[in-house]
């Protein structure tokens, strides 16, 4: 009934008009603490409280609808501006990890996991145009090493994103149409091939497999940013679009209880689970998008914040795990202040040691957003910042007093 | 640091407080209390029912045992030594029962059906015992291990819920222990140092994952007693086996395992029946196991606090199987009731139905005659430009008096400007709303008067319908049907399904019972003989249309349901106006309920109103509801900690049983079923509301606090009866 007496040409809240929508990028900035505090901590209820990884796509889809929507460019080089936007940061990243890996000693001719000659190390390419996720060593150097063993598969792990963000682009003129001659099927096909390929009902195998998988997990909330972009979310009346993503999230939880992976609940390995889990919280979150012009009066304080970690989210994504692990040799230095010899003192480390990482992590990002992101800025074609947080000089210093 | 930021933060929000307070301090200051006591008694409950899961085994049980291992690490006297192992302060030793001694020990218990009759076999022969019980039914049984210990009995630690410790953390081994000790001491007062471990059976069976723990357990102080000989018992082999495999060989001396609990055990009390006699008649002598080795005494007499602690865990165990054990009883009976609720609702409804469906069904001499229409309206500036204008359009000649009851929002010009014909405005002080109706009441012209809300529609048939059935002259009132026009929010279409299962199932049941306790306030109509006799409206209640209808009953009127009487309501839409809304009827509801207790007692259509109508209303609208939060108590726990499944399936069947009578009541409405699709969620959100509101009416009313008129925010989104009705009605 409502959707019938709708236009056809809803006004758009998401994307006209100059301003950013703050509650989108209040979303976007808890996905990013919400992803470290993950890796750092690895709690898997974590994964069932906020779906950091469907919000962010479900963002970044509302964002590419919204330049595919303009009239003066085409598909083509929309898709061009966002892989240029893209990829000098992941080049930035994959030259750094490349260096340290083979310094450490890592030789992709003779890894066993790739397979092993030039043809699989052709996989290296990825760290160039990530079609497939980049290749890395599962062990290097030795577990009582400065760093653990695990260290290059925990920095090159979050890279996956890049390629399922890298599809998402590329296939997002098709969807796009797609999505606006059926609405619901397109929306709906992500969730349905997900209970093809996520179930085990149909194995692909390799990194193919792998990104198939990506992409019918968190198609649905890549189409449903296409929905809130377009007006469509707005049109359907709120209680059924709540009852059912609670009913579609119900389902994820149910399905998870049955097939729970080595660490229990986390939607991470149970991918029907993070699909519908995804879908769902996504719908309802977009749904109630207030669409702010500035954020309301008691999240204010958090604007800075906000602001920088929206202008920096590839550099945090793509570094956060590798400074997770830079944090361990660092706190492991306080063994050996002075009044640390008593091994009360040393359990007391122990057992707060997962604090002090999440202490000392954050400094590091904030030491690696001045350091490397201004190649955010450069890939963007803009003036290069080095702690674009927002503020102007002006409102600093009147802060200040 | 952490300290110096958190002190930080703790400051800010304590200015952010203060702030708070100045801008409205009142209403802050009321929150607290309406959340804190519901929310203390719930979670008293949810700790009752979690002390109680963990003392039966529901919570933290682990039932895996480790299979046999190597035990090259084990040392070798303790394989071939004795059944009692001493690892205290580094030792490494192991001892047997002498010859001709007979140490019978008892695992897992105490167990109410069979550990008193063990305990009368061995008092009849004179026999001492060990007693390795459990936490658990240590805490569950007390007075049991109190006398074990009172007859001469000793008692040891077979830990607190019977895990296999080699799969367990140092922190839980600990645990377990302290915690069978705190129940132990709870109940006989004395701290044992008996421990045998859970799975054990002889001291060669030790392995290289039993044999650490054992060590560790020697380390707090404990002596670990195995086993010579197993009788078996737990596999019930039959009385005679069981003796066979409990008797020593040849003059030896044994420790020999049996069960006092786990099961039927009548097999062990025999089998110890024929097994006493006969063996002290060989000589054997039955004691405990320190009196056996000629050692001191393995209790030791606790006094001061870990007595009381004892003590107090003991009492506390008590108090919530009591407890849990009504709300049990108390469960089924809200479930029973809840069932045969809907039972009776979807049989009557039925049956009201048919009769005023029915083609030859007629209340009487068609109504006719022109009806006043009251409308009392307090700043409905946004609202009353429709609601006057969907009463022009009746179909029914109608005479409308708006009584404005001292509106600042200049609602008494709009329908003045408006200038339409047969509408009048009757401006008073602000009053309340009952004073306004009987003010209105004193302005109308006719006899039959219609009531309303100043945000309600009517469509143009709604009058008509509604008095129809004054053609019976002894229908006193009627209550039309009130339909949510914001429907289309979650809070809306929540609402929207409680007022169509409402309207259709509850009012036609009581419509069949003749007890009908509330007329809307948003649309109902009353004889005017009927409303003089009884005095007016009264502003003794806050729900002056319960009050009224309660009169009315008691004065022998008939109050009936108009089905076909729709008139258009806008349904709060933010949580805190359905609060005060709510809030308001159900402490009316209670207050209407209270004044009017005296008709249980009276003779004649007052004394059956108060003997049928009232308990009836109570139980459904007052009682039942409060008891509503045991079934989610329950069902969260179920899920968290009992058999998931089967929780989640008993309330999906209760939600079938839900969506299926919600069905029935949109049918019968012809409304649209797309709505129902919230139904699951209304039932795991809006309920809860609701009890909650209803558990601070009860509080407000048990502490005697007062409540302030709360007027609900309007919109005007409810602009005028969906066309849609109308085309319905006409087909």
């Amino acid at each position: 009934m409502t959707r019938a007496e709708a236009t056809p040409v809803a006004p758009d809240r998401a994307g006209t008009g100059a301003g950013r929508d703050r509650y989108l990028d209040l979303l976007r900035s808890l996905a990013l603490v919400r992803v470290v505090v993950y890796h750092l901590f690895g709690w898997p209820w974590l994964t069932v409280l906020f779906p950091s990884m469907g919000v962010m796509f479900a963002l970044a889809g509302s964002l590419l609808a919204r330049s595919l929507d303009s009239p003066s460019r085409s598909a083509p080089s929309v898709i061009r501006a966002r892989l240029r936007r893209l990829l000098p940061p992941l080049w930035l990243f994959g030259a750094v990890l490349l260096t340290m890996m083979l310094t450490a000693g890592w030789n992709p001719l003779k890894d066993p996991d790739l397979g092993g000659g030039w043809t699989n190390c052709s996989q290296l390419l990825y760290y160039v145009l990530p079609i497939g996720a980049p290749p890395y060593p599962e062990h290097l150097g030795s577990a009582s090493g400065l760093l653990d063993d695990t260290w290059a598969e925990q920095a090159a792990g979050p890279l996956w994103y890049l390629r399922a963000y890298l599809w998402f682009v590329l296939l997002s003129p098709f969807l796009l149409r797609a999505f606006r001659k059926w609405p619901l099927p397109t929306t709906l096909a992500p969730l349905a091939l997900t209970a093809v390929v996520g179930t085990g009902l149909v194995g692909i195998p390799g990194e193919t497999g792998n990104a198939v998988t990506d992409f019918a997990v968190y198609g649905g909330c890549w189409i449903l940013g296409f929905a809130h972009h377009e007006g469509v979310l707005a049109r359907v009346p709120r209680y059924a679009a709540v009852s059912l993503s609670c009913l579609v999230m119900g389902l994820g939880l149910w399905w998870a209880s049955g097939h729970q992976g080595p660490d229990g609940w986390d939607l991470n390995d149970i991918p029907p689970a993070q699909a519908c889990w995804s879908f769902g919280a996504v719908l309802i979150l977009l749904q109630y998008a207030p669409s702010w012009r500035e954020l309301p009066g008691g999240l204010r304080r958090w604007d800075g914040l906000i602001t920088l970690s929206n202008n920096r989210a590839v550099t945090i994504y793509l570094w956060h795990n590798m400074l997770i692990m830079a944090t361990v040799p660092i706190i492991d230095l306080a063994y050996d202040l002075p009044f640390m010899a008593s091994d009360r003192a040393a359990g007391l480390l122990d057992s707060t040691y997962g604090f002090w990482m999440f202490v000392l992590v954050w400094p590091l990002i904030a030491a690696m957003v001045t350091a490397f992101g201004w190649v955010e800025d450069a890939a963007a074609g803009r003036r290069p910042r080095l702690w674009p947080n927002g503020s102007r000089r002006g409102r600093a210093r009147r802060r200040a007093l | 640091m952490a300290a110096r930021t958190r002190r930080r933060a703790n400051a800010m929000a304590a200015r952010t407080r203060r702030r708070a307070n100045a801008a409205d301090a009142s209403r802050r200051r009321r929150l607290p209390m309406r959340l804190t006591l519901p929310v203390l008694l719930l979670a008293a409950l949810m700790a009752m029912l979690m002390l109680r899961g963990y003392v039966h085994s529901e919570i933290l049980a682990d039932h895996r045992i480790r299979p046999e291992a190597a035990s090259d690490r084990v040392p070798e006297k303790i394989l071939d030594g004795g059944p009692v192992i001493d690892t205290r302060g580094g030792r490494t030793t192991s001892l047997r029962v002498p010859d001709r001694h007979v140490v019978l020990t008892f695992d897992d218990g105490p167990d109410p059906a069979w550990t008193p009759k063990v305990l009368d076999v061995l008092k009849k022969h004179h026999a001492h015992a060990v007693f390795f019980v459990t936490g658990t039914m240590t805490s569950r049984y007390p007075q049991l291990v109190r006398r074990m210990v009172a007859e001469g009995h000793e008692v040891g630690v077979h830990t607190f819920n019977h895990p296999d410790l080699s799969y367990q953390s140092k922190k839980r081994v600990d645990w377990e222990l302290s915690q069978t000790q705190l129940a132990i001491t709870g109940a006989a007062g004395i701290r044992t140092s008996l421990f045998r471990p859970p799975y054990s059976s002889s001291a060669d069976a030790m392995d290289d994952l039993s044999w650490p723990v054992t060590e560790y357990i020697g380390s707090r102080g404990y002596i670990t007693v195995v086993n010579d000989r197993d009788s078996e018992d737990w596999r019930k082999p039959g009385v005679g086996r069981i003796v066979r495999n409990a008797t020593p060989g040849a003059g030896k001396g044994a420790i020999v395992l049996m069960h006092d609990s786990g099961g039927d055990r009548h097999q062990t009390v025999q089998a110890l029946d024929r097994l006493l006699p006969r063996l002290q008649q060989q000589g054997y002598t039955f004691d405990n196991l320190t009196e056996a080795l000629n050692a001191p005494s393995a209790h030791t007499p606790v006094a001061g606090p870990g007595l009381w602690a004892g003590r107090a865990w003991v009492l506390l165990v008590q108090a919530a199987d009591g407890v849990t054990g009504v709300l049990v009883v108390g469960l089924a009976v809200i479930g029973a009731s809840v069932l045969a609720r809907f039972a009776l609702m979807l049989w009557l409804s039925v049956v009201h139905a048919r009769r005023v469906r029915g083609r030859r069904f007629c209340w009487g001499r068609p109504v006719t005659e022109p009806v006043s229409v009251l409308v009392p309206a307090y700043n409905e500036a946004k609202c009353i430009e429709n609601t006057v204008r969907s009463l022009t359009a009746s179909e029914h000649p109608v005479e409308v008096v708006v009584i404005d009851d001292g509106s600042t929002d200049g609602t008494a010009r709009i329908v003045e400007n408006l200038d339409l014909p047969g509408v009048r405005v009757v401006r008073q002080e602000n009053a309340g709303k009952p004073a306004a109706l009987n003010r209105g009441l004193a302005n109308a012209r006719h006899d039959i008067v219609v009531m309303m809300d100043g945000d309600t529609v009517f469509e143009p048939a709604t009058v008509r319908e509604l008095v129809q059935p004054f053609g019976d002259p002894a229908v006193g009132a009627v209550a039309g049907n009130a339909k949510v026009g914001n429907r289309d929010s979650l809070i809306g279409a929540w609402q929207h399904i409680e007022y169509v299962m409402g309207f259709n199932l509850d009012r036609r049941m009581y419509d069949v019972l003749r007890c009908m306790p509330t007329i809307p306030g948003a649309v109902g109509a009353f004889r005017r003989t009927a409303l003089e006799r009884v005095g007016g409206m009264s502003d003794d209640t806050l729900a002056e249309d319960t009050d009224i209808t309660m009169a009315l009953h008691r004065d022998g009127w008939r109050v009936v349901y108009a089905e076909r009487a729709r008139a258009w309501t806008e349904a709060p839409e933010s949580v805190s106006q359905l609060w005060s809304q709510r809030y308001r009827w159900s402490y009316g509801t209670m207050q209407a309920i209270w004044k009017h207790r005296g008709a249980m007692l009276d003779r004649g259509p007052s004394g059956r109103f108060g003997r049928v109508g009232l308990p009836l209303v109570s139980l459904f609208m007052v009682v039942a509801p409060l008891l509503a939060p045991l079934i989610d108590a329950f069902l969260l726990y179920g899920i968290v900690f009992g058999p998931t499944q089967r929780t989640i399936g008993a309330w999906l069947g209760v939600l079938a049983v839900q969506a299926a009578c919600a069905a029935y009541a949109f049918h019968l409405d012809r409304e649209r079923m797309t709505h129902l699709v919230s139904l699951p969620l209304q039932q795991l959100l809006y309920r809860q509301l609701m009890y909650v509101v209803l558990l601070q009416s009860w509080i407000t009313a048990l502490t005697g606090g007062r409540l302030r008129w709360q007027k609900l925010r309007r919109t005007g989104v409810v602009g005028a009866a969906p066309g849609a009705a109308g085309e319905r009605q006409a087909a």
